[in-house]
């Protein structure tokens, strides 16, 4: 019924010029949308200088840029019973619910001499991280503490770092996580945000734990709240956690204590965990 | 037989025209397809992992700028060296630069988790990452290619009704010796530096050498003067005339040959100091495994070096090969082909057999496998489709190749 009766307003007599011409009228609603679209972007879109400048800033760990501290971990490889628990708590705290995305990985090994040992690694928060120097964004880097931190909303997901990384501790967020974590509540609470699709996640040594602790007075390493989960959860101690820069450091102790290695050492990235073989010799 | 006879009758030029447009934009839009399926449901539809977290698209952007390579070659020879006799392929060699590079970062918006941030690394500088320079280095020499592409597009009369373009467009074509030095600079840095792109990884004995570089840019010459020459030999082939003279023809193949040389040359003694020569513990390791579970030895061996590489060089420097429609046309498909499955072996040999970091021996013998799934391949498709349909319409309303010996119609 409408149509019908605005069909005759339609033919317009010919010679005489409407105001505004369809053409003129889609130019100028375009020209607007588009002016109101570039105005929201730059305003207070993702192009805004808010939105940039939160990207462009980087934690350390510290307020002026420098760190006192230099966290490290060891993983005892001799006393570890192969429990999982560590693997679990990680995906409950940084809320990994898929399996395949684990940040803390743990698998079944054998030594060149025939015995079983259970192999686990986090990320090793490198020294040289290869991860970090080839990002093209800057959106990883190594915090003064020594953390090899990542900037989620500035990653661009061209997963450089992951082909850059020798141990396979880089994931890609293939499609969106949604699904329910199983391992919460059991193995601990979330305590960051799940990431977006399209962006590299990795393990943090659970920054959060530590800057938090920090602010409260506490020390990581030795204080639970102030200590990576999977430190805390290990039920034979197989993992230690601390500050190298600290002598009294339960990582500094150990260390001095124990014959260690680390993964690679020939690759050149100096990394900062630290492992005791599984088989200890005249054992 | 000496002269391949395919060119197309002129009474049927209309119709297979037309068959020739309407498969690449059913291609085309298959591409779309697949394009937008994959920034809906994200890259979870590729046969992409954590482990080759590389694949298709990123050898499809190696190959369309080491083929794209052409203009950069034949700009610096004709603008900045002068030597004029080439004069007549430049333009052809700027259009398919242009091709390869626009199809390179069409595969790259593809690839990327989060193309809506394609704008980062220029705002947000690691100074330190190859993959920055480079990213800085195409969007610049895009830029190049587009300004010394605009006086070509000009010509077309649907321009007439604006005669301030080609004045200009004829400012900007003056200026041709300083896009050329511009354009030569940032190719030498971003071609190679692809390469570095793996080279420099410390942790993948397979790629951490030096003279990936060097490769890449080598091989992206002589890939890029076999795209542009095999591309305006086959538009000449089958519209029927004559483009380029016999000689200049014989010339730019002589100069393939030679860049194919000088990358052979590299690949030998590349080939032997770190496999023949020496023993490198993680290369060895991920050699033998790349041998037991796929097929990149005898790919290296019979696509890159031999038909890619000894078989279209023998044919490039025998005048009576050279001189042979059919044997050249092999020889500079072959020199292309060569390169695309140079840059996919490249790119996914130090992925598939990743390096063992365990303390531990099982992990030894497992290689991380790839296949691209059907939606990688139409998207792929799609931008080639892309290329050829823009090459087409250039060739047909744009003034890529000198008509003046055109024989009347």
């Amino acid at each position: 019924m409408i149509f019908k009766k605005k069909r005759p307003a339609k033919q317009k007599p010919a010679g005489k010029k409407p105001l505004v011409s369809r053409k003129e009228f889609l130019g100028i609603a375009g020209a607007t949308g588009a002016a109101a679209l570039v105005t929201q972007l730059i305003t207070t879109g993702p192009l805004s200088p808010e939105a940039i400048k939160g990207i462009g800033e980087r934690t350390h760990g510290a307020e002026d840029g420098k760190s006192k501290h230099k966290w490290s971990m060891a993983i005892d490889l001799s006393s570890c019973i192969g429990c999982q628990y560590c693997v679990w708590t990680c995906q409950a705290t940084n809320d990994v619910p898929d399996d395949d995305m684990r940040w803390n990985i743990g698998f079944p090994e054998k030594t060149e001499t025939g015995s079983d040992f259970f192999m686990t690694r986090p990320c090793l928060h490198c020294e040289e991280a290869p991860c970090v120097k080839v990002c093209p964004v800057g959106a990883t880097w190594i915090r003064a503490d020594g953390i090899v931190a990542m900037d989620y909303n500035r990653c661009i997901g061209c997963r450089y770092c992951e082909v850059a990384c020798p141990y396979d501790v880089r994931r890609f967020n293939w499609k969106p996580s949604t699904a329910k974590n199983n391992y919460q509540p059991t193995w601990g609470s979330p305590e960051i945000e799940r990431r977006a699709r399209g962006v590299v996640e990795k393990c943090t040594f659970c920054n959060q734990r530590i800057d938090r602790g920090i602010e409260f007075g506490l020390t990581p390493g030795i204080d639970r709240e102030a200590t990576p989960a999977c430190v805390n959860i290990c039920p034979v101690n197989a993992r230690v956690f601390g500050d190298l820069n600290d002598p009294e450091s339960p990582i500094s102790i150990f260390l001095a204590e124990n014959d260690t290695f680390r993964l690679r050492e020939d690759f050149g990235t100096e990394p900062k965990v630290h492992y005791v073989r599984p088989e200890k010799e005249n054992a | 037989m000496l002269k391949l006879d395919i060119s197309i009758p002129k009474e049927g030029r209309q119709r297979v025209w037309w068959i020739w447009i309407g498969v690449l934009g059913l291609l085309l839009a298959v591409g779309l397809f697949g394009a937008i399926r994959v920034l809906v449901k994200g890259l979870q539809v590729t046969g992409l992992s954590d482990q080759v977290p590389w694949g298709l698209w990123i050898t499809q952007d190696l190959s369309s700028i080491a083929t794209g390579a052409g203009a950069f070659t034949f700009s610096a020879i004709v603008y900045l060296f002068r030597i004029k006799k080439y004069r007549p392929i430049a333009r052809a060699a700027v259009f398919v630069g242009f091709l390869g590079y626009s199809s390179a970062m069409l595969s790259l918006a593809m690839d990327i988790g989060r193309p809506d941030r394609f704008w980062h690394p220029l705002v947000f500088w690691n100074v330190h990452s190859v993959l920055w320079e480079i990213t800085w280095c195409v969007i610049l020499y895009s830029t190049v290619l587009i300004l010394e592409f605009l006086p070509i597009l000009f010509e077309n009369s649907y321009f007439d009704r604006w005669p301030k373009l080609r004045v200009y467009g004829g400012m900007i074509h003056k200026a041709a010796p300083i896009f050329a030095g511009i354009g030569l600079g940032l190719s030498l840095l971003h071609q190679s530096s692809l390469g570095a792109t793996y080279g420099v990884l410390s942790g993948r004995a397979i790629w951490y050498k030096p003279s990936l570089p060097v490769m890449f840019i080598l091989s992206a010459v002589a890939g890029g003067i076999s795209m542009t020459l095999l591309l305006t030999v086959l538009v000449s082939k089958l519209t029927g005339r004559q483009i380029i003279t016999e000689e200049l023809r014989s010339d730019i193949s002589r100069l393939a040959g030679f860049a194919l040389l000088a990358y052979l040359y590299l690949k030998l003694w590349d080939w032997a100091a770190t496999s023949y020569y020496s023993h490198s513990p993680g290369a060895t390791q991920a050699l033998a495994l790349l041998q037991t579970t796929t097929p990149y030895t005898r790919t290296f061996w019979w696509i890159e070096i031999v038909i890619g590489g000894i078989l279209p060089a023998l044919i490039l420097f025998t005048d009576r090969f050279r001189k042979n429609d059919r044997y050249l046309l092999f020889a500079l498909a072959a020199i292309v082909v060569g390169v695309t499955v140079n840059r996919w072996n490249v790119t996914l040999s130090g992925l598939v057999a990743p390096p063992h970091w365990s303390p531990g021996v099982l992990g030894r013998i497992i290689s991380a496998p790839y296949l691209p799934t059907w939606n990688e391949i139409i998207v792929s498709l799609g931008i080639i489709a892309y290329a050829l349909l823009t090459f087409s319409f250039g060739v047909r309303y744009l003034p890529i190749f000198p008509r003046k010996d055109e024989p009347s119609h």
